[in-house]
């Protein structure tokens, strides 16, 4: 049986304590320990970034990240975005622009446009496309939820 | 012109504010108390009788609680339409990598794969086929049971199209391309894979919660093969991922399985595909391989067409009959003809398998025809823009099939438009003389015609519900999935139109089978016209009633009834709210609970004559691609992309949009990257990192328009618009390439060594990663 790790960090300004086997993704954390259930996964293999999160600041793919690594570092998922009556600003954007189709890439899109401006609080649109070049999305050839981000940015 | 309130305004997708805020539940967020998990066992070769099958060992595994093979279900699980040739678990052999032949429920993930690893399973290796120019050959080994007709047991079917004899005619031409183009399977690629729950009820039956197209299709698969009846087996959709096509047969199985394994726990179950569980045993786009003849005169009038083409389905029949026959179809191009062939065959293989993909045959079949048009413009001299305008479809004309198009026909309104948003002619100018060594730019141009909903494929029809409640909400129901594209808006905005209510009054249940009525498949593009003709009929029935009841409480006609925003007008009294004139039909004792039904227009098709009506309406468009192509490299940027619809009446631009957005963007993919590869059977690109789909860093910025023919029949005027967006990208942006490095590539994807080599290097493969992964969490 693999030794458990214990991990304390905060979610969403929560402190939290998790008990894990130390190769748990924190993505796996999120969805099955904490029932964060808004990070997806659709790779598990870093490459399609629906289970992007904001770890220390930074977009993260949360599927990569291990337990260990999780130990005191600061966490935000979607369900940390807004709050639960209102929008953060760039949700409204995404729902203005008609950004979201299935919704499956939705919240990983999401959390990388919030990662972007609050780093750049005026992308151009190379940078936009950069910073969501990791989020594969099958539905919306990306042209709204690039808008979505740039209005946004462009109405602050 | 009709001033509507909704149709063909802004409004915001329904379900939009649960996926912002990643509150929507997809199968695979659900945790439920008690719930086990489910895991394959998967073939690891791919064509094998299966010797020895015994489960007991994984029994002794801990946390295994039932494992289920084929001897679970009826007639061993055997489904699908029109050729029932699937099963829910293998049975006696197994035809491909990936295949299903048992499946276990355990406490844990890790625990339901210790299971499937401890199963006995004995498999005695049979020889395979993997090219499909072989599939027939008379020692080809042979895939599946012999067939009844006698004919070759890997032939699947024949497509033909006859309108008279093209062989004559192309003597006749002035200038004739003979050309094989040759498209390789396309993985669907949803972000979410596939899934599914299920829940046994107190009753003795399963509640399946199914990430997949069609509702009512899964439970009929659950009913038949686990013998439950109609109300025993409840399918409800939870949100779905992205499904291209893709949920379709492959989902079933899942459905089919976790149902049983519940019946047989008393426990809710639920299977999630990891992605490489998903690219392994998924069915994909199939291949084809197409020799196209075309001919014209000096003065640019085509004159005939043939076309002949193998499609290969790989280890089952799954959609390919149906996309086999659409494909045959369109193969022509949507163009007039003096004599036209379609000659396709199908084949199975044991590639993976093939079934149904955005298209549905159609991308395979424009990435031959678009080309060799224009091959055929080119070597006429004659500007391809103008070759198609000059023998495009039109009002009035007759299609090679027999078909007199006599109404909304728009495509060369849509051929006009590109090539004015595109600026087409000083472009297409300036990229014939370009002096750079390194960069090269072209633009390309394909038309399309895409027939709307099944054709004649199948019965064809419908039916919606609407209710308005106590608290007077408004209620509707659809036995049509929502998958992405936004056919859940659309009902909505044709329910308010219809009773002239707020939008915000009317929400719409997710796909339920005992509470929505069965509407057919969610396939084929068809909801908006389908199910939006079902809605809008329901939606009237319960005007009527509401119009009886205002007019009996203001004392006039129904005929003088006025409406104020919700509220009602009569001749000469103050207006009354929705909710008063609500109150009194139900005092009155009318019914607040309707259906709608329809019926799509009667259609036929003559299979063996090739010849007959195959679908009630078209969508047309036309589509621009400016590429750069890097001549050092091979590799292509597409630069800019124009693309026209008509889709009829467009009911909900935004969702419209997205669809031509989006498909664009899957074609990109298609023409320059993708490219599922099997060798000997195994697949190649098992993830993301090697199936590479294009990413905002690769998708231009898309020029999307419409051009609105109306169409007696649509709601409100409308056609469709999902499929069609996606089907003639790949050859518009060879085209491009063509026109840029005066190399045309044949073969798809368009990848660096076929732009810069002009050849299809060979790499080596290994079944390794197959193997690995069918084994790991």
């Amino acid at each position: 049986m693999t030794k458990e790790w214990q991990v304390r960090f905060r979610v969403n300004g929560n402190s939290v304590m998790v008990s894990v086997p130390p190769m748990t993704s924190l993505a796996e954390i999120l969805r099955q320990q904490l029932g964060l259930t808004g990070t997806k996964i659709g790779c598990n293999n870093g490459e399609c970034g629906a289970c992007t999160v904001i770890m220390n600041g930074k977009a993260v793919a949360s599927c990569l990240v291990l337990a260990p690594q999780v130990a005191g570092a600061d966490i935000r998922t979607i369900e940390g975005v807004g709050g639960d009556k209102a929008l953060h600003p760039i949700q409204q954007a995404f729902l203005d622009e008609g950004a979201v189709q299935c919704g499956y890439c939705t919240p990983g899109m999401v959390m990388s446009a919030v990662a972007l401006l609050e780093e750049n609080p005026n992308p151009g649109e190379a940078e936009v496309k950069d910073a969501i070049s990791g989020n594969l999305c099958r539905c919306t050839g990306y042209q709204k939820i690039i808008r979505a981000i740039r209005h946004y940015a462009a109405g602050r | 012109m009709t001033d509507y309130r909704y149709i063909g305004k802004p409004i915001d997708r329904v379900d939009a504010l649960e996926k912002v805020r990643g509150t929507a539940r997809f199968v695979g967020d659900y945790h439920l108390p008690g719930m086990l998990y489910a895991r394959c066992l998967r073939s690891e070769l791919p064509h094998a009788r299966i010797v020895k099958l015994d489960v007991t060992p994984a029994l002794q595994v801990p946390g295994v609680v039932a494992v289920i093979t084929s001897d679970d279900f009826i007639d061993h699980g055997r489904f699908g339409f029109p050729i029932s040739d699937l099963f829910m678990l293998a049975y006696e052999k197994v035809r491909y990598v990936g295949e299903g032949i048992a499946c276990v429920a355990a406490e844990t993930p890790e625990a339901a794969l210790a299971g499937t690893k401890a199963i006995l399973c004995e498999l005695e290796e049979l020889p395979a086929i993997f090219d499909m120019e072989h599939a027939l050959d008379p020692n080809a080994p042979q895939i599946g049971p012999a067939r009844e007709d006698g004919k070759h047991p890997n032939f699947l079917g024949h497509f033909p199209v006859y309108d008279g004899d093209p062989e004559a005619v192309l003597v006749d031409c002035d200038a004739v391309i003979d050309q094989n183009y040759e498209t390789v399977m396309q993985e669907h690629a949803y972000i979410e894979t596939e899934g599914s729950l299920a829940i046994p009820t107190v009753e003795g039956g399963v509640l399946a919660y199914v990430s997949c197209q069609s509702p009512f299709i899964a439970r009929g698969h659950i009913m038949r093969t686990l013998g439950l009846g109609e109300t025993a087996a409840r399918v409800i959709n939870p949100p779905v991922g992205g499904s291209f096509g893709g949920k379709d047969d492959l989902n079933y199985m899942t459905a089919g399985q976790v149902a049983c394994l519940a019946l047989k726990t008393k426990r809710p179950v639920r299977m999630t595909f990891s992605r490489e569980e998903s690219m392994i045993a998924s069915y994909k786009r199939g291949a084809m391989r197409m020799r196209v003849r075309v001919g014209a005169d000096k003065a640019g009038k085509l004159r005939a067409c043939h076309f002949k083409a193998t499609y290969d389905s790989g280890a089952y029949s799954s959609q390919s009959p149906f996309t086999s026959w659409r494909a045959s179809i369109h193969a022509m191009g949507p163009y007039r003809y003096d004599a036209c062939t379609v000659d396709l065959t199908t084949v199975y293989t044991n590639n993976g398998f093939a079934g149904a993909f955005r298209g549905f045959g159609n991308p395979e079949v424009y990435a031959g025809i678009e080309q060799a048009i224009d091959e055929l413009a080119e070597k006429l001299g004659i500007d391809p823009l103008d070759f198609r305008l000059q023998n495009c479809l039109r009002l009035g004309d007759t299609t090679p099939h027999g078909q007199t198009l006599t109404e909304s026909v728009g495509l060369s309104d849509c051929l006009l438009a590109v090539r004015k948003a595109s600026d087409w002619e000083r472009k297409r100018a300036a990229y014939a003389h370009q002096s750079d060594p390194d960069r090269r730019r072209g633009i390309g141009v394909t038309a399309l015609f895409h027939g709307t909903s099944l054709g004649a494929e199948g019965t064809d029809e419908a039916t919606g519900t609407i209710e308005i409640h106590q608290d007077n909400r408004v209620t509707l129901t659809s036995g049509l999935t929502d998958y992405g594209p936004g056919s859940r808006t659309v009902y909505c905005m044709i329910a308010a139109e219809m009773l002239g209510v707020d939008i915000q009054r009317i929400n719409i249940h997710l796909p339920d089978t005992n509470l929505a009525k069965d509407s057919g498949p969610t396939v084929a593009s068809r909801s908006t016209m389908l199910g939006g003709n079902a809605t809008r009929i329901a939606a009237l029935n319960l005007r009527q009633n509401l119009d009886y009841a205002a007019a009996d409480l203001l004392g006039c006609e129904v005929f003088q009834l006025q409406r104020a925003g919700e509220s009602y007008l009569g001749p000469s009294e103050e207006p009354v709210p929705w909710e008063v004139v609500v109150e009194h039909a139900r005092r009155m004792g009318l019914v607040l609970s309707t259906f709608g039904r329809w019926s799509a227009p009667k259609i036929h098709w003559d299979e063996e004559a090739g010849r007959g009506v195959p679908y009630f309406a078209y969508h047309f468009g036309a589509q621009i691609a400016e590429v750069e192509v890097d001549l050092r490299t091979g590799l292509t940027d597409v630069l800019n992309y124009y693309a026209a619809h008509d889709a009829g009446k467009v009911i909900f631009p935004q969702g419209a949009y997205g669809q031509i957005y989006g498909g664009v963007a899957q074609g990109l993919g298609y023409a320059l990257y993708e490219d599922v590869d099997y060798m000997d059977g195994y697949l190649q690109s098992i993830n993301f990192d090697t199936y590479l789909i294009p990413t905002s860093v690769d998708v231009p910025e898309i020029n999307g328009s419409f051009v609105e023919t109306h169409y007696s029949q649509g709601p409100f005027g409308a056609k469709n618009i999902a499929e069609p967006a996606m089907v003639p990208v790949a050859p518009t942006i060879l085209n491009a390439i063509a026109q840029a490095t005066g190399r045309r590539v044949r073969k798809l994807p368009a990848n660096l060594e076929r732009v810069l080599l002009g050849e299809t290097l060979h790499k080596k493969g290994s079944p390794v990663s197959c193997k690995v992964a069918l084994k790991s969490v």
